[in-house]
């Protein structure tokens, strides 16, 4: 029983952290799955999330949280913007450059922060850091993570409601099944390529704000270690599948948290990799599931 | 093949002369010069063979620790350390090609990526083979012929060498059936197939060519350097600026490489002062740039220009 008690309270952190990583990855998947790029910026784009949340938090006081209602719209418009100026002109082009055009961008952005906020880390102190919720049986949850875990529901929720249950989902779909057919049928795609990279980059930022009071962000590398935990969760999920992706990140959270506390802590970033080339290679699907194209 | 050796020649003359124009830039020429083998060495899988990786600087590293850990663990000399290295890259990109050559486009490049994170973490945490994350230390060098190794002019000739070397095998290849064989993979692995060409064996080729020639520039950067840490030798960013160079100057050509690695270097030195670290903001720039306006890199779009010119004349007379 004794051994029981940490090995719960690792899961139940596990899952929370891998909640985060599962919004990470959900925005990655959609815009692959929809857009067919590989998004080298996602990183960074959490990054973004987590420097909108210490500059309203040292400008003006508030909570991490509830700069949300700033940097969720802000997000959005973005990534429109981005997908129009950049990614739109390179939409038949071949796969790789949509890759080079999100990895300069992430340069761009990473450089850009670099510059403006200067080069060391950075976090929010909230005074409800510490604080902590027992389960009973000596099970506790940190505040900062079961926050963390409710955004991602209602995130990953609002998600769900608006891809199965409107109209505008439902077009997403559609492009996502088949550009053409979806054009045939009267489908404004470049509208839709639009709209999907603007939801990918808002999931994007709102993991970023809802991670920053666990860690601290640095404008170089924060970008870098995020970009490749979504694509691991993607590919174990295999890429353009939500309820994998899902099902990939809580994963990626659970053995991280269990490989360090119970194998080695220096490795923790190398569990996910390995998994990730394992993926690739014998199950280029993914671990659930057949679909790769839809989403 | 005469444009290329005029250029080696070009690039022999400008190299040698080099030195005693600028001599307070010695540093920006040994980085320019390393950077145009990397790139080019980069250039033969990525280019040549279409395989874009994004894990290169596994091989700047290897080149740098086996020169380091051979010279202060088990006193062997500089250019058997770098002899060593160059049969572990080829052994190594033998291997990592085996496992992922079937992974097609971005699968590829990510996967590239993981292989060298994981040797990244393994370079930080095994202490008993690379010193950890403290680093390694060069303190002494033998003095061939009264050479001294630690000399920046010394230095200096051996990247002129290197890049010398890498483009002037990549000239070579570009007119032998070797390099008909890897445009042949690039532009169409089935057709190639039908051509009897083997498109594995001919990628696992470039690929542990390319590994073994950058691990070459690694043995010499770490003797430039002197002092080793992992993440800066296994860092991602490395091989993203190596990729992006070659991109940048134009792939699958000779001389694009080459002419991405004096444009990156040049303008990381003019910004130097306004950009500090964030010099990497002009590589982001400059490959959004390509990849909207220019998708062949600089020189690939020029020579494209060139030989459509050349056509249009042969066709009017």
């Amino acid at each position: 029983m004794a051994d029981l008690i940490p090995f719960l309270q690792n899961i139940a952190n596990g899952l929370l952290i891998g909640g985060v990583y599962a919004l990470i990855g959900v925005g990655l998947t959609l815009i692959f799955g929809v857009m067919r790029t590989i998004n080298f910026a996602h990183g960074e784009f959490v990054v973004l999330g987590m420097y909108a949340a210490i500059v309203f938090n040292q400008a003006l006081g508030w909570d991490p949280y509830f700069s949300l209602v700033v940097a969720l719209p802000v997000g959005f418009l973005a990534g429109v913007l981005i997908q129009r100026v950049i990614l739109a002109t390179i939409v038949d082009a071949p796969e790789e450059s949509s890759l080079l055009a999100t990895l300069g961008l992430s340069l761009i952005i990473a450089n850009s922060l670099l510059l403006i906020f200067g080069g060391e880390p950075k976090s929010v102190l909230v005074p409800y850091a510490s604080s902590t919720i027992s389960l009973g049986g000596g099970v506790n949850l940190s505040i900062v993570l079961l926050l963390a875990g409710i955004a991602t529901v209602v995130a990953i929720g609002g998600l769900h409601l608006l891809l199965n249950r409107t109209e505008i989902g439902r077009a997403i779909r559609g492009t996502a099944e088949n550009r053409l057919g979806a054009e045939l049928v009267g489908i404004n795609t470049k509208r839709i390529h639009a709209v999907v990279f603007g939801i990918g980059m808002m999931l994007a930022v709102a993991a970023g704000v809802a991670l920053i009071p666990l860690l601290f962000a640095s404008p170089t590398t924060t970008g870098t270690v995020f970009t490749l935990k979504a694509f691991v969760v993607t590919v174990l999920g295999g890429l353009g599948n939500i309820g994998a992706a899902i099902g990939g990140g809580l994963l990626l959270g659970v053995v991280e948290v269990l490989g360090a506390s119970y194998l080695t802590s220096e490795y923790r970033d190398a569990y996910g990799l390995v998994a990730f080339i394992l993926v690739l290679l014998f199950r280029p699907e993914g671990l659930f599931g057949r679909s790769v194209q839809r989403v | 093949m005469n444009t290329n050796l005029f250029g080696l020649a070009l690039l022999l003359v400008i190299g040698l002369a080099y030195p005693f124009v600028l001599p307070g830039y010695l540093t920006v020429g040994i980085t320019m010069l390393l950077f145009i083998g990397w790139a080019t060495s980069w250039d033969i899988l990525g280019g040549w063979a279409g395989q874009v990786s994004l894990g290169h600087s596994f091989f700047v590293g290897l080149g740098a620790y086996f020169v380091a850990l051979g010279q202060s663990r088990y006193g062997l000399a500089p250019w058997w350390s770098i002899m060593l290295a160059i049969l572990a890259a080829a052994a190594l990109a033998y291997v990592w090609g085996r496992i992922t050559f079937g992974l097609r486009g971005p699968y590829f490049a990510l996967s590239t990526i993981a292989f060298a994170e994981i040797f990244r973490l393994i370079a930080i945490n095994e202490k008993w083979l690379t010193g950890g994350a403290t680093g390694v230390f060069i303190a002494s060098l033998p003095e061939p012929f009264g050479i001294d190794l630690f000399s920046r002019w010394t230095q200096y000739y051996l990247a002129l060498a290197f890049a010398l070397i890498t483009v002037g095998i990549v000239a070579l290849i570009s007119t032998r059936r070797f390099g008909y064989q890897l445009r042949a993979v690039r532009e169409d692995e089935n057709s190639a197939m039908a051509s009897g060409i083997d498109p594995t064996a001919v990628k696992l080729k470039a690929f542990m060519l390319s590994g073994a020639l950058t691990a070459v520039g690694g043995g010499i950067y770490g003797i430039f350097l002197s002092f080793l840490e992992p993440h800066v030798l296994f860092y991602l960013l490395l091989s993203v600026q190596i990729a992006l160079t070659a991109i940048i100057g134009g792939r699958g050509t000779v001389w694009g490489p080459a002419a991405g690695a004096v444009l990156l270097i040049l303008s990381g030195e003019v910004f130097r002062t306004t950009f500090a670290q964030a010099n990497l903001l002009i590589y982001g720039m400059l490959i959004l740039a390509i990849v909207l306006f220019l998708p062949r890199g600089i020189l690939g779009e020029v020579s494209r220009r060139l030989v459509r010119r050349r056509y249009a004349r042969s066709a009017k007379s």
